[in-house]
Formats: C-alpha cells, structure tokens, sequence
C-alpha cells in the first residue's frame, strides 16, 4: 500500500504510540483488503461502548489510547451504551456495571468521540452524498450506503476508532465504485406495507444474499424508516452493506441473477421471527433507535391509553430526537411508557429487570436477543405493539 | 528435522513456543476467558484448553469485532497467545495481533502443525518452522 511521507511517519511512531497503533491499524487492514492507499473520512462512528457488549477487554485498551494522548481527527460519534443516565429507576441496578459504563463513556470523550450514544447518528448530522465515512455499526452503516448515498465499509469498533484518530480510511470494498455495482435483481411479488414486512424481507434476505448488493423491483415508494428497518436486518442475519431499493436506481447494464420473493416466502419468514406466543413483559419500540416520525406514530397510537401494569413499555431514540420530539414523548410518558436514549433493549441488561418476553416491530431485535439478551421473541406490528402494551 | 511453511507476513516480530492447533473458526469475544486464556466455546475442539503462550494456529477467526480488544487484554494480562498462525487472515484477528504486538503469519497449511510441535513465527518474512516434533520432545 502506498502511504505518504507524513503516513509513513506516523505508522514510525513519530507522533507517538497511539496514532501508530491506530496508523497500523489501517495499513494492516488494507494490505488484507489489497486497498493501494488511504483515504480522508468526513467522520466516524464506533461501535463497542456498551459495558455489557465490550467487557473489560475495551477498558484497557482505550485506557492505553488515552494514556498516550489520542484524539479524533475528524467528527466522530458513539454507539449506545448500556444505561441511560436519566433513566435509572428503568435499568438494572448493578453498582459495579454503571462505574464501568461511566469510565468507557469518560474515555471515549477524553479521546474526542462525541457520546451522542446513537445507532442513528444521521438523524442528528447527514452525511454528504458520496462523502466517504469510517462507520462501525451494521444498520447505519447500510443506511448510509442505501438511503443516504454516502460511502463506508463495515467497520469494527476497532477499525473505526483507527480511522477516528487518523482522519482516514484504506480505499478498498464499497469505497471502490466499481464494487458498488448491484450483483442480484431481488423481485418482490407481494405487497410490504409496513416496517415489520421490511424487516421480514431483510431478515429473509440477509441469510440468502451474504454479502452480495441486491436491487429491488416491485417495491412500492416506501417510507425511509422502512428501508431503514430492511437494511437492519439484512445487515443483521447477513453481511450486507449496501441496497438498491427504487425502481428510479440505475440499473446496471449487466444482466443480474433474479431472485423473486413471494407473500408465502414472507409469511415464512415473519413466522420464524418469533420465538413465544406468550404475553411479553416488555414491549420495545427503537432498533434501530427511532426517528422524529416514529416516537410521533407511537404518541398518535398510545394517546389516551394506559400501559398494563406489568408490562414495561420502552422506546428507544438519541437525545437530540428525545428533544425536538418532546410533546409527543409527554404523551407517552403520560400513558405510562419510556422513552429511553443512549441505550436500547438489546446492549442493555433484561434479565436483571426481569423480561423474559419481548415483544418488538424490529428484525434486528428478534435476531439478537435470545442470544444476547436470553429472551424469548414475538415479532409484530407497530400497531401490535403497541395494542398488547395497553390496557384493553 | 525441520520443515519450513511459508505464508504471508501479516504482523511483524519473532517468536518461538509449542503449537496449539485448532481446525475450527475461534471468537475470541465469548469464546475465550479473558482472565485465564482458556478457550470456553462450547464444542470447540480447543475448549478447555489455555492460549497462554502458545503459538495459536487456527483456520480463522469469526464473531464481533471486540473480539480484537480480547486478544490484547489477554497479551498484557500475559495469559495470551504468542504469536497467530492462521489460514485465512480475517479483519478481527488481524487487528487483535497489530495491537495486542504479537506476530501473526496467514496462507498457511496448519494441518501440517500439531498441537505441542515446538515451531517458530518470522512475522516480517511470514514463515513458520517447525523445530522439533511433539513426540520427540513430550509425552
């Protein structure tokens, strides 16, 4: 790989440890990748800032960074932590769990990470179109690519935190137009009308496609908070990054491999997201965490409602939605639900407040959480949702 | 005796210890005790075993990226791995090795390696020696 003079001096250590760390970081990545050289990002997003996700193993690393004066060089921002500072009557109480969260939080910021604690920071601040961007975090990482038109590989915490201090990332994978090209033309023959179809199609998908760029036919103008969920869950039960999902998209000249899915395909696919018909104890709402749009849509259903006793109603966004959202969050604040940030459902601790059944409009969620969180899954509708939250 | 299998140079540094062979993926985020070293994935040929300075050869790695920040804190808890010998090098391990300073060599036929041969990594040329024959030298 070619580096520049003053690459070739930090990967020497002339600007000190930390920096060539992260500098070998990259070069190391990018001779794997064969790139032929780096780089400059617009920003970073790490993944790895939950205590219950990370362990120890991160403490001392970053400790190490900061120890030897690291600092982001472009715009950075964080992934949910395990708590939420404002919401401690919510979240486990585990002394020993919230001193650890606090130091990793108090690190990260020391190194120049901005602790916006979100898997959708571009709710906060859109990328550029064709802005090239280190992000870890597998939803935001195929929205940015899908949705927002900006360019990123799937980064690990570790490789984003390298391009974070570096202010660059090798040039290989998605960053490359020529491997941008859509590989499969992915027909849709049913009708997805609402986020939990796109979510069972990402889900159904991600474990077909692995890793190839599909192009969709026969999606109906849908809303970005339903590719938003598609792309979480391709991202989720596959290695996806990058979707084509207009019929407006260019297509490529070359004649794709076809893949139809059907509404029995779909049915099959919703079917085995849930692993429980029982009553949940918690109903989750926000993976990933959910837009201006969506905290509305839940306001709009639970107004005048009240949350059943036993049953904890959560819903997941950043601070700054939290924020502009405020009068819808009073409303359901006021029938009895949570709205909870810097964190979500699945890098928190459950079991220790006691959900051994959670029910969620999110793909990505019945994915991970019975391993995760060792629960038991039901998958459904918004509406759903919120109607089994409620008192009849 | 001396066999030499060359590879791809992926992190720098020498090392020299007993092998510790597994045919199977290895995640080192929940699969191995960061404490001990021990391996604790379930069905894991290695389970029960320690990477304490073993030089560790294995297919490739799988599972979460923080399973980079885990090789490290095993190297400075100094209950890690020596140095990596893998088949495929893949983005976690890779990263686990530039910043745990351990060397690591790919490309890499481990099933001519056996577990207790005492071998040799040359992380900048991107060779592996083995030296001396487990039944030579144990049991």
């Amino acid at each position: 790989m070619y580096l520049t003079r003053e690459e070739e001096r930090i990967y020497e250590g002339e600007e000190g440890w930390a920096y060539q760390i992260a500098m070998k970081i990259l070069v190391k990545l990018g001779d794997l990748f064969e790139a032929d050289r780096l780089i400059p990002i617009d920003s970073a997003h790490v993944s790895g800032v939950s205590y219950k996700t990370i362990g120890d193993a991160a403490i001392e690393f970053l400790e190490a960074l900061n120890k030897a004066g690291a600092k982001s060089k472009v715009r950075s921002t964080a992934n949910p932590a395990g708590i939420d500072y404002n919401h401690l009557e919510e979240m486990a109480t585990l002394p020993k769990l919230h001193e650890k969260q606090t130091e990793i939080l108090r690190l990260y910021r020391s190194i120049g990470i901005d602790p916006i604690l979100t898997c959708t920071p571009y709710y906060i601040r859109k990328p550029k179109e064709g802005a090239h961007l280190a992000w870890a975090e597998s939803s935001t990482v195929i929205y940015a690519n899908s949705v927002l038109h900006s360019w990123t590989n799937r980064e690990g915490g570790p490789s984003a935190l390298a391009a974070a201090l570096i202010g660059k990332t090798p040039d290989y994978g998605i960053h490359k137009p020529e491997n941008r090209k859509a590989e499969v033309s992915v027909k849709i023959e049913t009708d997805l009308r609402n986020e939990v179809e796109f979510g069972a199609l990402g889900a159904y998908l991600g474990k077909i496609l692995k890793d190839e760029i599909p192009f969709f036919e026969g999606l109906p103008h849908p809303e970005e908070t339903w590719l938003k969920h598609l792309g979480a869950a391709m991202a989720s039960t596959g290695m996806s990054s990058l979707f084509y999902p207009c019929s407006s998209c260019p297509k490529s000249s070359d004649r794709l491999e076809t893949l139809s899915v059907d509404k029995g395909d779909l049915k099959n696919a919703f079917e085995s997201l849930s692993t429980t018909n029982e009553d949940p104890d918690m109903v989750y709402i926000g993976c990933p965490h959910c837009s201006f749009e969506e905290v509305k849509e839940v306001a709009q259903r639970i107004k005048g409602r009240k949350v059943k006793d036993g049953v904890k109603l959560w819903i997941c966004t950043s601070r700054h939605v939290r924020r502009k959202a405020d009068n819808f969050v009073k409303i359901i604040e006021a029938a009895g639900g949570k709205v909870i940030s810097d964190t979500c459902a699945v890098v928190t601790w459950l079991k220790e407040i006691n959900v051994d059944v959670l029910m969620t409009n999110s793909a990505k969620t019945v994915y991970y959480a019975p391993t995760m969180n060792r629960v038991e899954t039901i998958f459904a509708s918004l509406d759903q949702c919120i109607k089994a939250a409620c008192q009849k | 005796m001396q066999i030499e299998l060359k590879g791809r140079p992926i992190m720098s540094g020498f090392s020299r210890g007993r092998a510790l062979v597994s045919n199977s993926p290895l995640s080192f985020l929940g699969g191995v005790d960061p404490n001990t070293g021990i391996v604790i994935e379930k069905n894991h040929d290695l389970n029960g075993k320690s990477v304490a300075d073993a030089i560790l050869c294995f297919p490739h790695g799988h599972g979460s990226t923080v399973g980079s920040y885990v090789l490290y804190s095993l190297v400075k808890r100094g209950v890690g791995p020596k140095a990596i010998v893998n088949e495929a090098a893949d983005p976690v391990i890779v990263v686990g090795a530039v910043i745990a300073e351990i060397p690591m060599v790919d490309k890499i036929d481990i099933s001519q390696i056996n577990t207790g041969d005492l071998v040799e990594v040359d992380g900048d040329k991107g060779i592996v020696k083995i030296l001396e024959r487990r039944s030579l030298v144990s049991d």
